[in-house]
């Protein structure tokens, strides 16, 4: 147990080396916090003040806009490719022949990652959106607790989809058509796009089956209060199991495919 | 800095680059429509969102469906079509880190022109494809009376849209000649400029429509062109002849961009390696 602390202690300090990465990052994510608030703001405009739509109030959308902003990179919203790359470099032969699990070895570096992530990056974005705007807080100590378990939680799911989508490696040589698609899986289907309440029914209905929900959508549903904070958890958790049984299973196949190149 | 070439001299050569360069690329056939593809509907899933805004609100600070779909219509395709020409530049900044840069100074054709071409993608046709199926469906649903003047509005639109995009893309390769970590802030300016181009101008705060007019001028490729176009009131309330001087901040933006990049050329010093 003790080495995957130490990688993700590893992972984690890694990103205090990229100081003007991390703020460039935080004014990237506050420019969009700032622009989407408006466009939500403009279209509530219309509306009786306090009028609540698809169940979200004006502040409670500018609110998700900003959990949206600050989750962006821990959870990797984008998707990441770096076990893809060291699947083409042939590294991956090292990493597999370590006496762990391959899985828990980029488990336990993306968990150090996201963690600097939230501190260096998502936090400030969060502040930088409650001193512009007039967000909406849990309303109990249990439910900020919650929030920020349901957020660990969304990152791990994330994670077994992002793993899986790296493995995919083991079968192609070019990726960029699989970012592609895995962009658009993680960035619309999570929610993290528009709120999954505010597609029409049928559409919201199969997003709120899906995995995806609980990468960006769940979190904000804990902290706003839609969800009761039992459902949360117990939901996100039901994906961390079913995530990672698949990602272990897919990653079986994976280790019978491995072909590595040069000598 | 070796300038010998003339300017259809150069032109030509550029073409000839970027056509072997292409051709290397449908090497990959499966890759290159999946590519695509994926653009497409990265594209498609913004268009959607749009749409589900519209299913939940009936108008935006007091424009419609069509009014927006229009906006996003035109910034989506100078984007794309910014973005094709320019994606070469993505590759500067590789270039600097390895020392490679030091072999463009040394050829007779522009530097620029050489980064232009360093890389040719046709990926964002899908982003074009969807810029034009919007484009066409705003005007299906918004009653435009169309003038030629009109017309040759939505083409200059267009195509000053692509120009300060490039131009655009052009600031992230100069900023690297100086830095390479802090390169992910321009995003704010070149994707965001390009979301806050999609949207009516007047819903945004007043600083940031300050910086999107007077800073860098997307304001004047898509906002103020619709007006004209979709004969609006501008509830900013600038003067009439306010929509149709786009060109001029964009050429004064380009020329500023053009002055940026030799100063970038001027300050590079290849690694020690």
């Amino acid at each position: 147990m003790r080495i995957y602390l130490e990688l993700a202690i590893r992972a984690f300090r890694q990103l205090f080396a990229y100081q003007a990465a991390m703020l460039a990052g935080i004014f990237t994510n506050s420019i969009f916090g700032i622009m989407l608030s408006a466009v939500y703001l403009a279209l509530y405009h219309s509306q009786a003040s306090g009028a609540s739509v698809a169940g979200f109030t004006a502040n409670q959308t500018v609110t998700y806009t900003w959990i949206g902003q600050m989750l962006i990179a821990p959870v990797m919203v984008f998707g990441s490719w770096e076990i893809i790359k060291t699947i083409r470099t042939g590294a991956v032969a090292m990493d597999m022949l370590k006496p762990m699990s391959y899985f828990g070895y980029w488990l336990s570096q993306d968990m150090g990652r996201a963690v600097g992530h939230m501190l260096l990056r998502g936090l400030p974005t969060l502040i930088v959106g409650s001193i512009l705007f007039d967000l909406v807080y849990p309303d109990s100590p249990a439910r900020w607790v919650a929030s920020f378990i349901s957020i660990w939680f969304a990152v791990i799911v994330s994670f077994c989809f992002r793993f899986m989508m790296n493995l995919w490696g083991f079968w192609v040589l070019d990726h960029r058509g699989i970012a592609g698609i895995t962009m658009t899986l993680m960035g619309v289907f999570s929610g993290h796009l528009l709120p999954i309440s505010w597609y029409p029914d049928p559409v919201r209905d199969v997003l709120n089956v899906l995995p995806f929900r609980a990468m960006v959508m769940l979190p904000i549903e804990v902290w706003l209060g839609q969800t009761s904070i039992v459902e949360g958890l117990g939901l996100g958790a039901f994906w961390i199991v079913v995530m990672t049984g698949l990602a272990l299973w897919l990653q079986s196949f994976a280790e019978q495919k491995v072909v590595v190149q040069g000598g | 800095m070796a300038d010998s070439a003339s300017l259809p001299q150069e032109f030509r050569i550029a073409l000839r680059i970027a056509g072997i360069r292409l051709r290397g690329q449908m090497a990959y056939r499966a890759s290159f429509w999946m590519q695509i593809v994926s653009n497409f509907i990265i594209h498609f899933a913004e268009v959607m969102a749009l749409f589900a805004m519209f299913y939940r609100f009936d108008n935006m600070g007091g424009w419609t469906l069509g009014d927006v779909a229009f906006l996003h219509g035109i910034s989506m395709l100078a984007f794309s079509l910014g973005d094709t020409i320019a994606v070469g530049l993505d590759s500067v900044p590789g270039q600097i880190r390895l020392g490679e840069f030091d072999s463009v100074l040394i050829r007779p054709l522009s530097s620029w022109v050489q980064a232009i071409v360093s890389e040719v993608s046709l990926r964002h046709l899908g982003q074009l494809i969807q810029g034009a199926l919007i484009l066409a469906f705003s005007f299906t649903i918004v009653d435009i009376e169309w003038t030629v003047a009109k017309a040759a509005m939505l083409i200059v639109a267009i195509i000053t849209g692509v120009a300060l995009y490039i131009g655009l893309f052009t600031v992230v390769a100069i900023l690297s000649f100086w830095t390479v970590n802090s390169i992910e802030a321009v995003n704010a300016f070149t994707y965001g400029g390009s979301d806050l181009a999609q949207f009516p101008l007047h819903i945004f705060q007043r600083w940031m429509r300050s910086l999107f007019m007077f800073v860098i001028p997307v304001a004047f490729t898509a906002y103020f062109p619709a007006l004209f176009i979709l004969d609006k009131d501008d509830p900013l309330g600038f003067p009439h002849w306010v929509r149709f001087i786009g060109p001029i901040p964009v050429a004064i933006f380009c020329l500023v961009v053009a002055w940026g990049w030799r100063q970038g050329i001027r300050h590079y010093r290849s690694t020690g390696s």
